[in-house]
């Protein structure tokens, strides 16, 4: 094995600003874990109440998101793991970002529903958010994220950003960015 | 289920506490549990029990919730539907919100609850 970087990392870390990441198998209970280290991170950065709660939410439902794909994929650790990152861009915004291992079709699906919200003011997210609340929950499932991603769509202060990077075996890296 | 429970709070979710002699569901906290559906079965069928049941009582719901993760937030939908139906049925049922003032966020929340909602809800600031 090479020898880590580990001075390039903590630059890494330190020059974007990162003030949280994770990378590997992900349960629920560390979803949780990870969850309280972020709320405490965000008191102890100053964080407004609803800013703080914005930035939570934005992570809970990506993390979760992602947690149910895994189960609904019947895949096994090494795809069900998460790489999440919080950070703060230059401006002081938070930036919260995740990402799993995804059949490619359904990354690009998920991508397309991405590129939609994009387009959509907040009355528009909002309508569209109510909406799919009153989806029936066995047809809301199969869609899958749906409501989860408007709703990080309507915390964001940006259009949220997603990329999907080609992997073997017709899966893909799908990852999801929003600015809080 | 005829009879109070009593859930304490965990990491993800709310207490919640039935008080069937007083008419009384309160619910706070944060929730955000990865089944919420699961989580609210029980919460949902003591409010159906109640609603069935002979007496024609009043249900008020005391809530202090803080962050809902979407999942939760749908299942919250589903009770308010089922205090609406009753509604339309002449049953008096009512809801108080409380919120920290400081955190505008969870009155936006209640509200759009409110919007479609036509018994008496009410949202109030508290510290």
């Amino acid at each position: 094995m090479d020898d880590i970087d580990f001075f390039g990392l903590r630059e890494l870390f330190t020059r974007n600003r990162i003030l949280l990441c994770f990378n590997g198998p992900i349960s629920r209970s560390l979803i949780e874990e990870i969850g309280n280290a972020l709320k405490n991170y965000l008191h102890a950065d100053n964080a407004q109440p609803s800013a703080a709660m914005d930035v939570f939410g934005a992570y809970i439902e990506m993390t979760q998101n992602i947690r149910h794909y895994a189960l609904r994929q019947g895949y096994g650790e090494a795809e069900s793991s998460a790489t999440i990152l919080v950070a703060r861009d230059d401006g002081g915004a938070y930036v919260v970002q995740a990402g799993n291992v995804v059949e490619t079709a359904d990354g690009e699906q998920l991508t397309a529903r991405v590129g939609q919200l994009a387009g959509l003011d907040k009355a528009a997210l909002k309508a569209a958010y109510k909406e799919q609340l009153r989806r029936p929950r066995d047809e809301a499932a199969s869609s899958g994220a749906g409501l989860g991603l408007i709703d990080i769509a309507r915390k964001s202060s940006r259009p949220l950003a997603a990329r999907l990077m080609p992997m073997p075996d017709g899966k893909a890296f799908f990852s999801l960015q929003a600015v809080i | 289920m005829t009879t109070s429970f009593n859930i304490p709070p965990s990491q993800s979710t709310p207490a919640i506490s039935a008080d069937w002699d007083a008419g009384v569901l309160a619910i706070s906290g944060d929730s955000y549990p990865e089944n919420s559906f699961d989580f609210f079965t029980a919460t949902i069928e003591w409010i159906e029990s109640f609603l069935a049941a002979s007496g024609n009582r009043a249900l008020r719901l005391d809530l202090s919730l803080v962050y809902m993760n979407t999942s939760s937030v749908k299942a919250m939908m589903d009770i308010f539907d089922l205090l609406e139906e009753a509604h339309a049925k002449g049953r008096a049922v009512s809801v108080d919100w409380y919120y920290d003032p400081r955190n505008e966020r969870v009155e936006i929340l209640a509200e759009e609850f409110r919007e479609d909602c036509s018994f008496p809800f009410n949202i109030t600031a508290r510290n």
